[in-house]
C-alpha cells in the first residue's frame, strides 16, 4: 500500500495543460496548386484515390485532394517530380461534410502542346464550415451543455483508431477534464464515435446502435476508413464504406489514424465548443 | 539437393526429388490431395511440425484447378514446409486433417466459406467466416468473384447457438458492440451461476475483404493495406508482406535496413506489451499501475513520433528496406529513453506482482494447459506462457535476428499471470536486443532496388515473429507478375480457439482479464 502511494506521489501530475500544444512532425499533404503542372504522378502514387484527376470538359482538367481518404502515407510527397506537394503539421482537422475535406483546382490544357496551366482553386458547392457549424449548434441547441457522453463503435476498423481513442483517456491527454466521458451503452450516449469502413457484418449492428442512442444523437466518423472507406474502398463485397453510407454523420475526423489531439478536437467540435478547421487557411 | 530436403523427404517418406527448396528456409512439395493427411501425420510425428497456415488458391484460369496449401513449420530443421495439392473444380473437395489436428479446424472451414472447397471428414463442417445472411454458392475469394459485388442479404433468423439445458443454466450474450473501446465480436457464455460452462465465439464482424483487396491493388500499394490488417501490428504485417515480396523478387535487404527493422519490431513489441500490462491492471481495477503503464506506453509512442514521424510506426517499412533512418543523435535519444523506461517498467512490474489484490486475480485464472496449447497449435506469447518454447526470431530468424543473443522467455503456468510474465520478460529482452542492435549499426543504404515487375507465376512466403506471434504472408503472382493471391495469417486466427479453452471453469467477471491476457486481434483474425 505504501509503495503505491509513494509511486503516485513521486509521479506527480502528468496531464498536459494544453493537449493541443504538441507539434507533430507530419499532418496532411498540401498541394501548391499554383506551381502544379497536373502531371498526375501524385494521383498515380496515391493508394486510396485521395488524389484524383478528371477532365470535365475539353481543354479543362481538375485535380482534387481529399483528406477524407488520405492515409498520410506520404507517397504523393515523394512521388511529385515538381516537389509541389508539401506536408503541413496541422493535425487537428475536422469537418462537417466529406466535401469540406476536399480541395479541387482547375487547370487549362493547351490544345496544341497539351501542357496544362493552373487557373483557379475551385469553390465547391455545399455549406461552408461556418454555416455547417451554425447548423450543428442549432441541432444540439446547447442540450449537450459542457458534458458529453460518448459511445465508441468499431464498425470495421483495423484497431489503430481505437488505440488512439483509448490514448485520449490516458493521463497525458486526460479527455475527461473536458467533460467528455466514454460510456458503455448507446442508451447513455450523446455521441457515437464510429470507426472503420462499415463492414457488411457490422452494418446492422451500427444501425441498431444508432437507433438505440437518444436524440440529439451526434455521429462522429473517425479515420480515413470512417470518413471514406480508406484503403479498403467503398461498395465492396465485404464493406459498405464510409460511416455516412449507413448513418448520418455530423463531424468527420480524418487521418490514419487521427492523433489523439485530433480526436479530442473533433469531439469538441461535436459539442459545439470548437469550430471545425480543415487547415490553417480553409480557403472556403 | 540440400541436406535439409533429404532429411525432410526421408521423414515424410517421399522421393527426394519431390521436395524442392524454393527459397532458403522454404521447402515445397506438390502432391495429390489424397496424400495430405498422411503427410501431415509424418510432418507432426517425425519433424514436430506445427501448422502455421492452411488455405486455398484459385488457379483455374492458369492450370484449370484449385490448390489447397498446408504450411508447416519444422523447428528441428529450421524450415517451412509448403505442401500444395490440386483440387478438381468438378469435384471440389479434399481430405480434412482437422479431426486429428485441431489447428486446421478454422482454416478448413474458411477455405469452404471463401472457395467452396469441402473438407471431407471435418468434424464440424459449418461456416466460420461467413455470417448467416450470406447466400450459399457465393465464394468471395474465387477469382471470378468481383471485389465490388454487393451480395444481397439472405433474410432469416439469428445464428443457431449451441443450446444450454438444465436447472439454473443459462446463456449470456455479449457483443458485437462491446462496452469498452475494443473491436467487435460476439461471445456467448453458457453459465451455471457465475462459473462459465463453455464459451462460443462468433467473429468476422470486421471482415473487410483484405485478401481480395490485395488482388486489386498494385503490389507496391499492398504494403499500406498490410499496415492496416491489424492496427497494433503495423510493422509485423508490413514486414511479413515485404519479406514475401523481397523473396519473390530475389532482393537482398541492406544490413542497416535489417537492423532498423529489428528496432521497429521490438519497439512495437514494447509499446503493445506495456499497454497490455496496463490493461490487465485496468481490468482488475488497480488504477495506479494502470495509469503508470498508460503513461509509459504514451512515452514510447511519442518517442516513435519524434524519431520516425509516426506514432504507431505506420509508413516505416519499405519494400526492400525501410523508409526511416536513425541519426547518431536519434540513437542517443532512443538509448536515453530506454534507460529511463527500463527503471520505470521494473517499478511497474514490482508494483503489480507485489500486490496481493492483483496476484489474487491473475494467479490460476484462465489456464491454457500445455497439452491444449500444443494440440490447438497455439502460437506466440500465449503459447510461450503455456510452456511451448517457440519463437521464429530464434527458430527461423529474419532480418538482423540471426546470430543475435537473446532469450525466449517461457512460463509454465498457462494462466493470466504467466501471460503477463512472458510479456514483462520479453520487454527486458527487447531492451537487450535494442541496445545490441543500436551498438552495431552499419552504414549502408536503407533500401534495395526492386524490379518494376515481379516474376510471373511465382510465389513466396514471408514470415515475422511480431509481438503477438508469427504473422505469415503467402504471395502468388500470375502470368504478368501481378498478384493473384495473398494469404494473410495473423497469430490471432490460431489463438482464438485457445481462449475458448482457457475460459470454462472461470467466473464471468474474470473473462475480461483472461481475454485481455491473450489480447487477440479481431481485425487480424477477420481480415
Amino acid at each position: 500500500m505504501f509503495s503505491i502511494i509513494a509511486k503516485s506521489l513521486k509521479t506527480g501530475l502528468l496531464t498536459e495543460t494544453n493537449p493541443f500544444g504538441t507539434h507533430p512532425s507530419f499532418g496532411f499533404p498540401v498541394i501548391d496548386f499554383a506551381r502544379c503542372t497536373s502531371c498526375e504522378e501524385c494521383a498515380r502514387s496515391c493508394p486510396t484515390g485521395a488524389i484524383a484527376t478528371a477532365t470535365p470538359a475539353p481543354g479543362l482538367k481538375t485535380l482534387s485532394l481529399s483528406y477524407a481518404a488520405c492515409i498520410q502515407c506520404r507517397e504523393c510527397v515523394t512521388g511529385c517530380p515538381e516537389q509541389v506537394v508539401g506536408v503541413s503539421t496541422e493535425v487537428e482537422i475536422a469537418a462537417y461534410s466529406r466535401e469540406q475535406l476536399t480541395q479541387t483546382a482547375s487547370f487549362d490544357i493547351d490544345p496544341t502542346t497539351g501542357r496544362s496551366t493552373f487557373s483557379k482553386v475551385d469553390v465547391l458547392p455545399g455549406l461552408s464550415l461556418r454555416e455547417s457549424a451554425a447548423r450543428l449548434r442549432e441541432r444540439i441547441r446547447g442540450r449537450l451543455g459542457r458534458s458529453l457522453h460518448v459511445r465508441q463503435v468499431d464498425a470495421g476498423s483495423c484497431n489503430a483508431c481505437e488505440l488512439e481513442i483509448a490514448a485520449t483517456t490516458n493521463p497525458l491527454y486526460d479527455m475527461e477534464r473536458f467533460g467528455i466521458h466514454l460510456v458503455a451503452s448507446p442508451r447513455h450516449a450523446d455521441v457515437l464515435l464510429v470507426t472503420g469502413p462499415v463492414t457488411r457484418n457490422m452494418e446492422i449492428a451500427l444501425r441498431r446502435t444508432y437507433e438505440a442512442a437518444p436524440e440529439p444523437r451526434v455521429v462522429v466518423a473517425v479515420g480515413a476508413c470512417g470518413c471514406s472507406g480508406g484503403i479498403f474502398g467503398e461498395g465492396t463485397y465485404a464493406a459498405v464504406g464510409g460511416v455516412d453510407r449507413v448513418v448520418p454523420v455530423d463531424v468527420y475526423i480524418p487521418g490514419c489514424p487521427p492523433r489523439p489531439q485530433a480526436i479530442l478536437n473533433g469531439l469538441l467540435v461535436a459539442m459545439g465548443v470548437r469550430e471545425a478547421r480543415i487547415g490553417s487557411e480553409p480557403g472556403r | 539437393m540440400t541436406s535439409t530436403s533429404a532429411t525432410v523427404s526421408t521423414a515424410l517418406g517421399v522421393t527426394e526429388w519431390a521436395i524442392r527448396e524454393r527459397r532458403p528456409g522454404e521447402l515445397v512439395l506438390e502432391t495429390d490431395a489424397a496424400a495430405l493427411p498422411a503427410l501431415a501425420d509424418r510432418a507432426v510425428l517425425h519433424l514436430n511440425g506445427r501448422l502455421m497456415s492452411l488455405f486455398a488458391s484459385d488457379e483455374r484460369s492458369i492450370t484449370g484447378r484449385f490448390l489447397v496449401h498446408h504450411v508447416w513449420f519444422l523447428p528441428g530443421v529450421r524450415t517451412f514446409l509448403h505442401i500444395s495439392a490440386p483440387v478438381d473444380p468438378a469435384a471440389p473437395s479434399y481430405p480434412s486433417i482437422a479431426a486429428k489436428y485441431p489447428a486446421a479446424n478454422w482454416f478448413e472451414r474458411e477455405v469452404m466459406d471463401f472457395f467452396g472447397l469441402a473438407p471431407e471428414g471435418h468434424p464440424n463442417p459449418t461456416r466460420v467466416a461467413l455470417h448467416d445472411d450470406w447466400p450459399d454458392g457465393a465464394w468471395a475469394l474465387r477469382m471470378d468473384f468481383p471485389y465490388d459485388r454487393a451480395v444481397p442479404r439472405v433474410p432469416g433468423d439469428f445464428h443457431p447457438f449451441r443450446p444450454v439445458t438444465g436447472e439454473g443454466v443459462f446463456q449470456v450474450p455479449v457483443g458485437p458492440v462491446h462496452a469498452g473501446i475494443i473491436e467487435p465480436g460476439h461471445f456467448r457464455f453458457g453459465v451455471a451461476g457465475e462459473p462459465v460452462l463453455y464459451l462460443q465465439l462468433r467473429l468476422f464482424y470486421v471482415h473487410k475483404g483484405i485478401e481480395k483487396r490485395f488482388e486489386q491493388l498494385p503490389w507496391r500499394h499492398g504494403l499500406f493495406l498490410a499496415e492496416s490488417i491489424s492496427g497494433d501490428t503495423a510493422v509485423g504485417h508490413a514486414l511479413a508482406y515485404a519479406h514475401a515480396i523481397e523473396r519473390l523478387a530475389d532482393v537482398m535487404v541492406p544490413p542497416r535496413a535489417r537492423a532498423l527493422r529489428v528496432i521497429l519490431l521490438e519497439l512495437e513489441r514494447m509499446y503493445n506489451h506495456t499497454a497490455d500490462i496496463g490493461a490487465l491492471a485496468t481490468d482488475v481495477a488497480f488504477t495506479v499501475p494502470a495509469s503508470r503503464a498508460q503513461a509509459l506506453r504514451e512515452g514510447l509512442v511519442r518517442l516513435q513520433d519524434q524519431l520516425f514521424g509516426t506514432r504507431l510506426l505506420r509508413g516505416t517499412i519499405a519494400l526492400g528496406g525501410v523508409k526511416c533512418d536513425l541519426s547518431p543523435q536519434g540513437c542517443d535519444v532512443l538509448r536515453t529513453h530506454l534507460h529511463v523506461f527500463e527503471k520505470e517498467f521494473d517499478d511497474l512490474i514490482t508494483l503489480l506482482i507485489d500486490s496481493g489484490t492483483f496476484t489474487d486475480r491473475v494467479d490460476g485464472t484462465g489456464i491454457l494447459t500445455n497439452q491444449a496449447a500444443r494440440d490447438l497449435g497455439i502460437v506466440g506469447i500465449a503459447a510461450r506462457a503455456s510452456g511451448v518454447d517457440a519463437d521464429l526470431r530464434r527458430d527461423h530468424p529474419h532480418d538482423a535476428y540471426e546470430g543475435l543473443p537473446f532469450e525466449v522467455p517461457v512460463e509454465d503456468g498457462g494462466d493470466v499471470r504467466a501471460r503477463l510474465m512472458v510479456r514483462a520478460r520479453e520487454v527486458e529482452q527487447s531492451l537487450l536486443i535494442l541496445h545490441q542492435v543500436l551498438d552495431a549499426m552499419s552504414d549502408a543504404p536503407l533500401v534495395a532496388q526492386l524490379p518494376d515487375r515481379l516474376p510471373a507465376r511465382s510465389s513466396a512466403l514471408g514470415w515475422v515473429e511480431a509481438w503477438r506471434g508469427p504473422c505469415t504472408h503467402w504471395v502468388a503472382t500470375g502470368d504478368r507478375g501481378e498478384i493473384i493471391r495473398v494469404k494473410v495469417t495473423d497469430p490471432s486466427f490460431l489463438n482464438w480457439p485457445g481462449l475458448v479453452h482457457a475460459v470454462p471453469g472461470n467466473i464471468i467477471p474474470d473473462f475480461p482479464v483472461i481475454n485481455k491476457s491473450f489480447n487477440l486481434s479481431y481485425s487480424g483474425n477477420d481480415r
